[in-house]
């Protein structure tokens, strides 16, 4: 069985983030990584390939700079590597970037989609569930582990009760929450793999998509509001005060 | 603050893609693993096994050296390999060079066939920790007037003697001890447990405190035949394995240097004092510039004696240069944070005074600062000065 991986790479959390013109300047961040989410869905993808055999292929969809996420996915155990070459991938819609993902997965052959919850940086969250229509597929999401079972698989996700398990069968799509473990650290053999596994580079027009126009733009991206100043008090006779405001201004007491 | 290295050339954007893959992943694992329990470590003074476990897994050790199931990587992927590693600490790197430089290198390079499929791959896996003993208590500097001496009684060899300043001796399973047979410095194989060798621990270092260093004792200790390491006689031998643990340092060095870079930088830019902060003053400017211009100028050094190294265009005085400057910088460098952070750079809540500590050992061990420019002077002028005897 195959399993499609589905991964975005973006600004790295720690990474500071400039707007400039009403737009986040991408030639600004200084580091890329891994959606943290993403990584849980190819950490839950390489524990059931080392129990069970299965053939991992990670996708992404995004400009160059992307072919690095998929190397650092190959390091770790990918075996093999998608990338769904969109330069100004800024500028499509949900729904454009899960037709480009979707197609792909279906050319992999792949038949189980794990992704992460959602990307790191937009936070839109439709990815799994955007994939799973167009692929005809079950979607589960917010899972936090899946293992196999009989035929098909089962997952772990929250309920009003706790926790549910979830048995689903092939065509399915798994978005992830925080997983029961972090993503492993790459070894030198497998960033040394990594280096000669070949890379399969697509466009929209290989994977007959046709994209179409944006039915969401957005205007503008704004920094968030700049923190107030704190404010300092000193001495004993400021006690009121204090207490006053974290009372009812900050609402902490 | 997350870490971020100083690079103001882009040095690092003249690795390899697989150089830097190395680098992140040594990097997060001194962040994940090193930095949060650094300093119990010192305090309980001990290296924490799960990093030997680590480095193992990561598949570092012997990073240079190819075969017998060791990395294969460059020389420039070992030295970014260093760099990373002593960022967090000069014990952790020191565990990495004396591993994989001074036990795996000797074996790989002088060993026989027998010995190095026998012990590298265990050894790069670091399942098998290794130890390197030349310097003894009164032969430091001078190694080649050493005492322990290594006798041939037919079916065993027998060694007698004491080698101090052993780094990983007390928890390694292989010692690579040099001893002189009928006058002439040979390399042998001690095992733990063999007849007549221990290795206690030395206590009460105020320097590379999660670091283990030893005394490695030597009574009637009796070895078989075949732990002779049949290449590298004289002091060719040792020196070889000194060059490319030296190679290691003049990275490792830049390492300490940018983190205590990064936390003075850090530091000064939040300090307020007289309503500003402290790195809009220019003495502390000045400081930091200075900082920058000198790790700057070592990373040069160490990207291009990497060059040349993975090239084999290297002579040893170019090891002694690298080595001799980086340490030094990296200490001025270190002494230079305290001050910017004030009293608040002698706490363990910064990394400064931990740096500045284990760096003093480091600008001795591996020949001294003084030992690298006599061996400068000696290649400038042609005449040696270790010595008045000739």
């Amino acid at each position: 069985m195959t399993i499609a991986v589905l991964l975005k790479q973006v600004p790295d959390t720690t990474a500071k983030i400039t707007v400039s013109g009403g737009r986040v300047d991408e030639s600004a961040v200084s580091k890329w990584s891994m959606s943290p989410y993403d990584e849980y869905a190819l950490e839950s993808a390489l524990q059931l390939k080392d129990s069970g055999g299965e053939d991992i292929v990670v996708i992404t969809a995004g400009p160059a700079r992307c072919e690095k996420l998929l190397r650092d996915a190959a390091a770790v155990g990918a075996d093999n590597l998608v990338h769904v070459l969109v330069e100004n991938i800024g500028d499509l819609d949900s729904t454009q970037v899960q037709a480009l993902l979707a197609a792909a997965v279906t050319n992999s052959g792949a038949e189980v989609v794990f992704c992460g919850k959602q990307a790191a940086d937009t936070n839109a969250g439709s990815t799994g569930p955007g994939v799973a229509e167009l692929l005809g597929a079950a979607c589960v999401t917010l899972v936090s582990k899946v293992s196999a079972d009989g035929d098909g698989y089962s997952a772990l996700r929250p309920s009003a009760a706790g926790s549910e398990r979830v048995a689903v069968s092939a065509p399915c799509v798994f978005a992830f929450d925080k997983g029961r473990t972090e993503m492993r650290r790459p070894n030198v053999r497998g960033i040394m793999m990594a280096k000669k596994k070949p890379i399969e580079t697509l466009t929209a027009g290989d994977l007959g998509v046709d994209l179409g126009a944006a039915s969401v733009t957005i205007i503008s991206h704004s920094p968030p509001a700049e923190k107030p100043p704190g404010q300092k008090f000193e001495g004993a006779d400021s006690v009121s005060t204090v207490v006053g405001k974290l009372r009812d201004e900050a609402n902490v007491i | 603050m997350p870490y971020e290295a100083l690079d103001f050339y882009d040095v690092d954007s003249l690795l390899t893609e697989e150089e830097r893959m190395v680098r992140d992943m040594v990097r997060d694992f001194v962040d994940e693993e090193v930095l949060p329990k650094i300093e119990q470590a010192c305090a309980d003074g001990v290296f924490p096994d799960e990093w030997r476990v680590a480095l193992g897994e990561m598949g570092v050790l012997g990073a240079p050296l190819e075969g017998y199931g060791c990395p294969g990587l460059s020389y420039t992927a070992y030295g970014v390999i260093c760099r990373e590693l002593e960022r967090g600490d000069s014990g952790l790197r020191s565990f990495a060079s004396v591993q994989g430089s001074l036990a795996m290198y000797p074996i790989w390079e002088f060993g026989s066939e027998e010995q190095k499929n026998h012990y590298l791959p265990k050894m790069a896996s670091g399942e098998w920790v290794g130890c390197f003993g030349l310097t003894e208590p009164d032969y430091g500097s001078n190694p080649g007037d050493m005492i322990t001496k290594a006798e041939d009684k037919g079916d065993h060899f027998l060694l007698n003697g004491a080698k101090m300043w052993i780094t990983n001796g007390t928890i390694a399973q292989v010692a690579i001890v040099w001893a002189k047979l009928d006058g002439v410095i040979r390399g042998f194989i001690v095992e733990k447990g063999d007849e007549g060798f221990s290795a206690p621990e030395m206590k009460g270092k105020h320097s590379l405190k999660a670091s283990v260093t030893s005394e490695l004792v030597f009574s009637d200790c009796k070895i078989p035949k075949d732990r002779i390491l049949p290449d590298g006689k004289g002091l060719k031998g040792p020196f070889s394995c000194l060059n490319n643990a030296r190679y290691g340092i003049a990275w490792g060095a830049v390492g300490a240097a940018q983190a205590c870079f990064d936390s003075a930088r850090d530091y000064a830019g939040t300090r307020i004092q007289f309503t500003h902060p402290i790195a809009s003053y220019q003495l502390v400017q000045n400081k930091l510039a200075w900082m920058l211009r000198e790790i700057t100028k070592a990373q040069l050094l160490a990207y291009h004696l990497a060059v040349k190294k993975d090239a084999g265009t290297w002579i040893a005085e170019h090891i002694s240069l690298a080595k001799m400057n980086n340490v030094d910088i990296a200490l001025d460098i270190a002494r230079m944070a305290r001050d910017i952070h004030g009293a608040n750079g002698i706490l363990d809540e910064y990394c400064i005074m931990r740096h500045m500590a284990n760096l003093e050992s480091v600008k001795t061990y591996e020949g001294t600062h003084d030992i690298h420019n006599l061996i400068l002077g000696r290649h400038i002028t042609g005449i040696q000065a270790f010595t008045r005897e000739i």
